[in-house]
């Protein structure tokens, strides 16, 4: 368990000390939500509020693979993958510490995004703010568990950035369908729809079971 | 198990594989002439023509579709328990005649609702089904591919075959969530089946199994026949090393 | 650091890669309290056996042996071997000492600051304890990385090249270092291309070459000329 906890704690401090992941993520999901401004205008307040959920998610998803890949990327300087591979604990204690601060730092991204989208897109998140924070969180727990197994995959591949979205895409289906239509859900009826989020659980519950397990594997030389 | 043993562990696969290729060969040619014999000779639908034959080739290839992956991560399970290549060498042969089976499915699924609903494709159930599993099956090719060093290759593509196969039925759920049931045509289990088509689907479905089963066999003797060449070759590079009495590199 | 029999040993150890034999059947045993050098060509499978002995791959057949632990739960290995490997898998951005407590917490040490301390002092790195790990100068991040490897105190230690890219006087040091590390107790496993070295720290030494060994000092301590006749005549064969 302490494990866990020092792994993230190296993870959060050497971010806070660098920034250049939460920066670079955050700049790119602005982007995201510029891009996806022009590139898909709403007339209305109506089609905005039915576009919102899938293009928020977009911007998220994309975010997400940013940051997954550079959280790899930062432990092949000095090899230190191998150095946390030579821990004499459950390489799954591992995987739980990185995808914590995965986590995280996504978490911080994705509320900068929100705002910046609830102003571009004219869509009213304030009112549905905490309900929306469940969604997102479920959502990201999904994405971050396998998001960080296979980064830590991709990492050891060529083409190592395009590797993780082609590993990432076809498994995300079930979390990003959940969290577009559970927070489609919220944004038309201030409700949570218990199908989308039970979808979200049972998939946040096999994604992360299935990582925290494989992890002993992608560690070995 | 030392080295002997795994060459021995290797050379019975390779018999298995050499001593099943004619059987299932002759197993296939079989089943594929009644099949065609079947499908000629039963009753056209009344509703959608001669296109509904189709029924005997698209759902039979997803079975082979599905099975196949089924055993990529079933292969690449075992692989990372013992440890032996042999499940390994199953779980790639797999993949790559599964993926071979899914092209098909997405290929006659198109032709066959182009024939009864006048669109190439649509987002129903299946259909899409079917689509994420073949974008899967590249995903796991592809990483094959791009990872250095073949034993770290296998590990790799074991651990996402596992997450590939435990995605499909949470990709049922997800895709029935956002409204995908809607045009497939209905389930065999609620006796859609007219009279006279039992029989050649019941084929159909024979025949793709053989099929793959066929091509299996002579994708895991093709990839033991590779490994035996790069081992030799190997071998050769090292007693030419030999041979050659340059001074080692320091 | 209390078992004094302790001592690693490879029985039958082989690890492929694909078609490639990189390790063919290797046997040896080091006692505790001695120091095996291992020297060989780029290629020989030297850092794939330190891989092996630190549980870091599974070998394809044959078994580590940490002293009467069977090696089957690589795990438990991973705490009895100290591993410094080419790299030093420091991270730039952490303070030479956070990245010592790292080390330890990731190996369960009891106090990981107090044994961080006690470490900086010991490879007289205290002074440095605040600097980023990507500000330390060669020889500094050698000793730094070697602290880290022995962060647990394992009675096992593997040593990769070790000295390649040190001064003479950062390689005179490092000897010493190796030297006291044995005189402790513990068994050390030297991978080195330099054959001075290798005679003058080594108990025994192995050559291999593509795997398999061409040489092998066995109980007698390796003499700089017997070694240097060995490369010869493998460099010759």
């Amino acid at each position: 368990m302490s494990v866990v906890l020092a792994v993230l704690w190296k993870d959060l401090v050497t971010e806070w000390r660098r920034r250049d992941r939460v920066v670079a993520m955050a700049v790119f999901a602005f982007l995201v939500v510029l891009v996806l401004h022009f590139a898909l205008p709403a007339r209305d307040a109506d089609e905005a509020r039915r576009l919102a959920p899938g293009l928020l998610w977009v911007a998220y998803v994309f975010a997400g693979l940013l940051g997954l890949d550079r959280a790899f990327a930062i432990e092949l300087e000095n090899e230190a993958l191998s150095g946390l591979a030579l821990a004499p604990a459950d390489r799954g204690w591992l995987f739980l510490g990185k995808a914590a601060a995965n986590f995280v730092i996504l978490g911080a991204v994705q509320a900068a995004t929100a705002v910046v989208f609830a102003l571009a897109f004219g869509v009213e998140l304030a009112p549905v703010a905490g309900g929306l924070a469940l969604v997102v969180a479920l959502g990201s727990f999904g994405l971050c568990a396998v998001g960080t197994l296979f980064g830590a995959i991709a990492v050891r591949t060529r083409y190592r950035e395009v590797m993780l979205p082609l590993l990432l895409l076809p498994l995300l289906v079930p979390v990003l369908l959940g969290a577009v239509s559970a927070t489609a859900g919220l944004l038309e009826t201030g409700t949570l729809r218990w199908p989308s989020i039970q979808l979200l659980l049972v998939t946040d519950a096999v994604f992360g079971i299935v990582s925290f397990l494989s992890f002993e594997y992608v560690l070995d030389e | 198990m030392g080295s002997t043993a795994r060459a021995a562990g290797d050379a019975a696969v390779d018999r298995l594989a050499a001593r099943l290729r004619a059987p299932t060969g002759w197993l296939l040619a079989g089943l594929t002439g009644a099949w065609l014999v079947a499908v000629v000779r039963a009753p056209e639908d009344a509703v959608q023509g001669v296109i509904q034959k189709i029924l005997y080739v698209h759902p039979p290839l997803a079975f082979a579709a599905y099975l196949g992956f089924g055993l990529t991560a079933v292969g690449g399970a075992l692989y990372l328990w013992r440890g032996d290549d042999a499940w390994d060498r199953l779980a790639r042969s797999a993949a790559e005649v599964g993926v071979l089976f899914c092209t098909l499915m997405l290929v006659t699924g198109p032709i066959w609702a182009r024939g009864t609903w006048g669109r190439w494709w649509s987002w129903d159930l299946r259909l899409t089904l079917t689509l994420l599993l073949w974008f899967v099956y590249l995903a796991y090719l592809l990483l094959r591919s791009f990872t250095e060093g073949s034993e770290r290759a296998a590990r790799f593509a074991a651990v996402y075959g596992i997450a590939g196969l435990a995605v499909i039925p949470l990709n049922y759920f997800a895709i029935d969530l956002a409204g995908g049931r809607a045009i497939h045509p209905e389930n065999l289990g609620s006796g859609s089946l007219g009279a006279g088509m039992g029989l050649p689907f019941l084929m159909g479905v024979l025949a793709t199994l053989a099929a793959f089963v066929h091509l299996l066999v002579r994708r895991v003797e093709v990839e033991g026949l590779r490994t035996r060449l790069a081992e030799r070759l190997a071998a050769e590079r090292d007693r030419a090393g030999h041979e050659e009495g340059g001074r080692w590199a320091m | 650091m209390s078992e004094a029999a302790v001592a690693v040993a490879a029985e039958g150890l082989e690890k492929r890669f694909g078609p490639v034999v990189a390790l063919a059947g290797l046997d040896f045993e080091v006692p505790a309290g001695s120091v095996l050098a291992v020297l060989g060509p780029n290629g020989a499978g030297k850092s794939t056996l330190l891989r092996l002995l630190a549980g870091l791959a599974r070998p394809s057949a044959g078994r580590v042996r940490i002293g009467a632990d069977e090696g089957r739960d690589r795990r438990r290995m991973r705490g009895r071997v100290g591993y410094v490997g080419h790299a030093t898998f420091l991270y730039p951005n952490l303070t030479v000492r956070e990245n010592l407590v790292f080390a330890a917490r990731l190996h369960g040490v009891a106090r990981p600051g107090a044994r961080a301390d006690a470490l900086l002092a010991e490879q007289g790195l205290a002074a440095l304890a605040d600097r980023p790990a990507g500000a330390l100068s060669r020889g500094q991040a050698q000793r730094l990385a070697i602290a880290r490897g022995l962060v647990h105190d394992p009675p096992v230690v593997l040593l990769d090249e070790p000295f390649t890219g040190l001064d003479p006087a950062s390689a005179d040091r490092l000897a010493e270092r190796v030297r006291a590390l044995a005189a402790a107790g513990r068994a050390v496993v030297l991978v080195t291309h330099d054959l001075a070295q290798a005679a003058a720290l080594g108990d025994r030494a192995l050559l291999l070459v593509r795997g398999r060994v061409a040489f092998d000092s066995r109980g007698t301590r390796p003499s700089a000329a017997a070694l240097e006749a060995a490369w010869r005549e493998v460099g010759a064969a």
